[in-house]
């Protein structure tokens, strides 16, 4: 059997002040193989977030954190590379998508200026003009009907939802193989976040790239992910095909996460079971589903 | 770059409208204050009927709203009237002692950008270390006294016990420079005396920096806040994410969006060196207009006042309006909000 793309293995983050240590990682493990779609589902502050920036090496050269397990990217163990080399795997073999569009994209640089930054990563000799071609190609699989204004523009004058698909192309536009996604649009509106997802799913489909997608929507997750790892306070408690999970749910969390996919109901909100160890302990993972 | 033109137009436009109500103000205060200008210029020994003949010379029995009709009538053929200090065209003052000070604030000025921004920026890159240590003294030091005491300490350290710089003036007087734009440092290297430059730049070096000071720590510190709030953006996270190397995100990212602030608090800070320079000229004995400035109001000498503070105004308002075309050349935001000035 080859390598998986990316493989995790008993992540431990902890973060280190003068006066006190926590624990954003309690040892998680997860793959994700090429071409496959991996969801990780939580809510604030389960430790999401915190995975993807280990997975891209950026949490490696702050100080005060602790990070303990491993993470092989390619087959490749990222805690053996140099930070230079961590670098040099950023933007071009994995990219990430943000949360929020706006404030992502550098307020005084036009699109181009962007995709002309980002496209130099891979080839630091392309002209402007060849970026601004590459670039425009791209705008147009993310459904920008008029590349060349978006290009000229800067993103406060586009909206919400057209700097999410400059975002999704940025990211794409070197072919990564792995794609970062945390909690893509979460910021924008519900139609404009639905919209988006369709349109990352067919083109990491297009251009064969594997994906993280981080949420903590169920209802987003569902129709995105073939597979689910959901993570609670710092551990995967649940993990498996998105069907098996949302068919037969078996851990009282992962009960609770699809509870809450709000419905039209009177109940409302559900409570969690109010005792935590109940479930966090001692097995993260439910006998039934490992 | 049509709508940097239209804001340029917007704020001329704007400029000219504060500078006439600059000048009625003052032509109205400088009339309030007690005493008569005749009566101080011709002296205690003049008789009644000299100092009522110069009073009607100079209008000042007539109403005031007439008096600044006569003014604005002066000022339309590029005349600011009579200084009764030093009996000449007030214009001619200003073209004689106007660029000492214009010298002296730009020097100051460069010494603020030249300092405060790469202080500024070292220090939100090493926050917590040496450097960073270094710009909160400076600050601290800056606006905990006036730039006149400054003056004074800077003098008495470098000038007196430590004879590094000359103690007073702007030039050696065995230094010949032939007026030219009336900027030393700029007369001197046209003439080719590089001798008397570097001396002029020894003169101005001390008041300068007694005038910078605490735009320098103002500026240092307004960047390193910008800087270091701007470094906790997503937009740094995100070029972080793409790889970028860490001293081209410092360059290109964080600098730009964060120079904003800090070119504000610098427009201010001009116009803060401006009133600050009357003290400083007045301890380095500088022949500039604030020193002119002091002399005249202390003589009543009206005409000489309100020229005097039109003239800083108006560099007021320049800088102003050199600060916000540059933040509109940098921010786009600003730059398309149309209208808006």
């Amino acid at each position: 059997m080859t390598h998986p793309l990316l493989n995790i293995h008993k992540l431990r983050i902890a973060f280190r002040t003068h006066t006190k240590q926590t624990d954003a990682l309690k040892g998680i493990s997860l793959h994700i193989n090429s071409d496959e779609r991996v969801a990780l589902v939580g809510e604030s502050g389960s430790g999401k977030s915190v995975t993807a920036r280990a997975v891209l090496g950026l949490l490696q050269q702050q100080r005060g954190i602790e990070i303990g397990g491993r993470i092989e990217f390619e087959g490749q163990d990222v805690a053996l590379l140099k930070d230079s080399e961590r670098r040099q795997m950023r933007g071009t073999k994995i990219s990430m998508i943000f949360q929020d569009p706006v404030s992502s994209l550098n307020p005084v640089f036009r699109i181009e200026t962007e995709f002309l930054e980002v496209l130099r990563r891979t080839n630091p000799k392309v002209t402007l003009p060849a970026a601004r071609e590459q670039a425009e190609e791209m705008l147009r699989k993310v459904s920008i009907d008029d590349p060349h204004r978006v290009l000229r523009s800067f993103p406060f004058q586009l909206s919400g939802g057209m700097n999410q698909r400059v975002m999704i192309a940025l990211a794409l536009i070197n072919a990564p193989s792995l794609l970062i996604a945390d909690e893509p649009g979460t910021a924008l509106d519900v139609t404009v976040q639905d919209q988006t997802l369709r349109l990352m799913r067919r083109l990491v489909e297009d251009h064969r790239a594997a994906v993280l997608l981080i949420s903590h929507n169920l209802g987003v997750v569902r129709e995105f992910s073939d597979r689910i790892y959901v993570i609670y306070r710092g551990r995967i408690v649940e993990e498996g095909p998105t069907g098996a999970v949302f068919a037969d749910p078996i851990h009282p969390y992962t009960r609770a996460l699809l509870a809450a996919v709000p419905r039209i109901t009177k109940s409302g909100i559900p409570k969690l079971v109010d005792d935590i160890s109940q479930f966090t302990e001692p097995c993260e993972i439910h006998p039934a589903r490992a | 770059m049509t709508s940097v033109g239209r804001l340029l137009t917007a704020r001329l436009g704007i400029s000219i409208l504060v500078l006439l109500g600059v000048s009625m103000l003052i032509f109205a205060i400088a009339r309030v204050i007690p005493g008569d200008p005749a009566r101080i210029a011709l002296g205690p020994n003049a008789t009644h009927e000299q100092v009522d003949k110069l009073r009607a010379d100079l209008h000042l029995n007539e109403p005031i709203w007439k008096q600044y009709g006569y003014f604005l009538h002066d000022l339309s053929q590029g005349e600011l009237g009579q200084s009764l200090y030093t009996n000449r065209p007030v214009t001619t003052d200003i073209a004689q002692f106007l660029p000492a000070t214009l010298e002296l604030i730009i020097v100051a000025g460069v010494l603020m950008i030249g300092l405060g921004l790469p202080l500024g920026i070292l220090a939100a890159k090493h926050q917590g270390g040496t450097i960073d240590n270094l710009v909160r003294i400076i600050a601290l030091l800056g606006v905990s006294a006036p730039s006149f005491v400054w003056a004074v300490i800077l003098m008495l350290l470098f000038a007196f016990y430590l004879p590094l710089f000359p103690i007073a003036g702007r030039i050696a007087v065995e230094f010949d420079v032939p007026t030219i734009t009336g900027f030393l440092l700029v007369d001197t290297l046209l003439d080719g005396q590089i001798a008397a430059f570097v001396d002029a730049l020894r003169h101005i070096a001390l008041p300068a920096f007694a005038l910078a000071l605490s735009g320098i720590g103002q500026a240092a510190r307004l960047t390193r806040a910008n800087m270091a709030e701007t470094y906790h953006s997503p937009y740094i996270e995100m070029a972080r994410s793409y790889g970028f190397p860490e001293w081209r995100i410092a360059r290109r990212y964080a600098f730009k969006p964060s120079l904003t602030p800090s070119l504000t608090i610098i427009g201010l800070d001009f116009a803060a060196m401006l009133g600050n320079a009357f003290l400083v000229e007045a301890i380095f004995a500088w022949p500039g207009l604030s020193r002119y400035g002091v002399a005249v109001i202390l003589r009543k000498d009206l005409n000489a006042i309100v020229g005097t503070v039109l003239i800083i105004s108006a560099a007021f308002l320049i800088a102003n309006l050199v600060v916000d075309l540059l933040i509109a050349l940098i921010n786009p935001r600003i730059r398309y909000s149309r209208g808006r000035v």
